[in-house]
């Protein structure tokens, strides 16, 4: 039996290890590292399934920091199988990150940009079990500084360098915010806990506005980095100039830890009347922004961070709803096409471009690949029988339920919306010539497996969905006030 | 006498001026600062709720004194990581002005 905590514990050691190997290793071939940590990472992800059961919630002391709930279990599994999939990807990307970093060494940079996001991984996992307010704060800076790394890591490309320095200062000013939001909703409650918050919360004698002036800076932090509109500014650039495994993580780890830190602050707050109608705006917007703005796009990785924020839509209607079970499956859903497009975005990119008219013709050149964008891109859209379709499926099921009539109006509307854009692609790929001189594309037996688990993954969960929701069962405390 | 409410106005300006910044000017290095004086604003106010919210002896909340040193911690590291990667666009840009990178757009 393993203690939880020791997840993350082993995690950020097998990433020093490896940083500091990598630095005294010159000849071997650095792939090795990639191996090793995807290696580590799934020992971890095995060792997760035999833990023992924390101890009861105390309020002082690591326990009052750090929860060992179904939730928690789940989205450190979540964090697990992300960064492993993108230790694949990066395995791939290799050759253009050697283009990227300058140095006398052919292998430069290539060690560190495969520890990098274990170290990520670490502080995702972190996310998904903090309760107070200076955990979530910590490890969310600890997620968002590898990342100031990585997206910025191939700055031989002026477009990778940019993206950088959007993120990094649009990055730190979301967490001025944070920082400015959590010291109000302190010096309201005189807590930091979020339990002790909502003990306090719950007796209503505290001074409103402050609170809500607190709480909405917090909503503007979370929102940033869940890509909600209005504070999505930075996700197109961003996720076009990023090296794309850098890109594909941000789109699922950063988001999924995002939402997880959202459910929990939540929970407290929920009691305060004008969070449910700022949410409500909050997703609405986002759907609208998110797929109407995916329309025109031509650039495959532009396009996926506007489907990427559409999608956060979507997930805000379950966080309105408090469905934590829905926003939990369509997160696993997500984090299936996601990672599934952006594996076939690096191998195409390896000798084509990113353009969408890169891909024309794809089938002729390699249809495996192309088999599997039509599947992530349908997903994507929603069709029966994928993970995708049944993800939206539950998430109108529970807006229904709460009557959030509106959103599910919108909802629908804009999945149409997502039919057009995401079948423009499959179109590119099935029905134009390919352009005379292209290459047949060649795939590593790595990469091949990884894309097939994760196609299997989404019609095995498209049709057969209860893995998922029994592993949040016994309900996470969040899934509780689902019943309300 | 300070007052509690005299602590947070400062922190409020100092906030504002930092969001300010952030908006208004146009050197990078610049704008980094102001994001450093954003936090150093919820640094002020942290140690003031701290200092005036005591308990039944008389001492401060240490919550808050125990957070502003984690903030300290992480701004540290986040200039650290930040400034390398200013650096690396001034060698490749000899430029820090936001108005000179805009290769990105829609």
């Amino acid at each position: 039996m393993i203690p939880t905590p020791a997840l993350e514990i082993v995690v950020l050691v097998w990433g020093l290890v490896l940083l500091l190997a990598e630095a005294f290793v010159d000849k071997l071939d650095k792939r090795v590292f990639a191996i090793a940590g995807i290696v580590g990472l799934v020992a971890v992800l095995l060792g997760s399934f035999f833990l023992a059961p924390p101890p009861p919630a105390a309020s002082t002391g690591f326990w009052s920091f750090y929860t060992a709930d179904p939730l928690a279990i789940f989205f450190k599994r979540f964090a697990l199988a992300t960064t492993i999939f993108i230790l694949i990807m990066a395995i791939d990307y290799a050759p253009a990150i050697r283009m990227g970093v300058p140095g006398a060494n052919p292998q430069a940079g290539l060690g560190e940009f495969f520890a990098l996001p274990i170290f990520t991984c670490a502080g995702l996992m972190w996310m998904a079990s903090a309760i107070d307010f200076v955990m979530i704060f910590v490890s969310l800076e600890l997620v968002t500084m590898s990342f100031y790394v990585l997206v910025t890591f191939t700055r031989r490309n002026p477009a990778t360098l940019e993206a950088g320095v959007k993120y990094l200062i649009l990055s730190a000013l979301s967490t001025g915010f944070l920082v400015y939001g959590i010291t109000w909703i302190f010096g309201v409650t005189g807590e930091t806990n979020l339990a002790r918050i909502g003990a306090v919360l719950a007796r209503q004698d505290f001074d409103h506005v402050p609170l809500l002036f607190g709480f909405a800076l917090v909503l503007v932090a979370l929102g940033f980095k869940i890509a909600a509109v209005p504070f999505q500014i930075w996700v197109p650039d961003v996720y076009q100039g990023a090296p794309t495994p850098v890109t594909a993580f941000l789109s699922v780890g950063s988001k999924a830890a995002g939402f997880v830190v959202l459910l929990r602050v939540l929970g407290p707050f929920s009691i305060l009347p004008q969070v449910g109608k700022l949410l409500v705006v909050i997703a609405a917007l986002t759907l609208i922004y998110g797929n109407f703005a995916a329309l025109p796009q031509t650039n495959l990785k532009r396009l996926l961070a506007y489907s990427s924020i559409a999608h956060a839509g979507y997930l805000l209607i379950g966080v309105v709803c408090f469905a934590g079970t829905a926003v939990a499956f369509y997160l696993v859903g997500y984090l299936l096409m996601t990672l599934l497009c952006f594996a076939v975005v690096v191998l195409v990119a390896a000798d084509g471009g990113e353009q969408i008219e890169d891909y024309s013709g794809l089938v002729r050149r390699s249809p495996f690949l192309a088999g599997a964008m039509l599947v992530g891109m349908v997903s994507l859209a929603g069709i029966p029988f994928t993970a995708g379709f049944l993800g939206k499926f539950f998430i109108f099921d529970a807006a229904i339920r709460q009557g959030q009539t509106l959103l599910v109006v919108i909802g629908v509307i804009t999945v149409g919306c997502g039919f057009y854009y995401y079948l423009k692609v499959i179109r590119a790929m099935f029905w134009l010539p390919p352009p005379n001189d292209a290459p047949v594309i060649q795939i590593s037996p790595l990469s091949r497996g990884a894309i097939g688990l994760l196609i299997a993954g989404i019609f095995v969960f498209g049709v057969y969905p209860q893995p998922i929701l029994n592993a949040l069962n016994p309900p996470a405390p969040v899934a509780v006030t689902a019943g309300r | 006498m300070v007052t509690l409410g005299d602590y947070l106005f400062v922190s409020g300006l100092l906030f504002t001026i930092g969001f300010a910044g952030v908006l208004l000017r146009r050197n990078i290095i610049i704008i980094f600062m102001s994001l450093e004086l954003m936090l150093n604003a919820a640094n002020l106010s942290l140690v003031a709720f701290s200092r005036f919210r005591t308990d039944s002896l008389g001492l401060p909340n240490y919550h808050a004194q125990v957070f502003v040193f984690f903030i300290i911690t992480v701004a540290a590291a986040e200039v650290a990581v930040g400034l390398a990667v200013i650096v690396a666009l001034y060698r490749a840009r000899r430029t820090i002005h936001v108005e000179d990178i805009s290769t990105l757009k829609y």
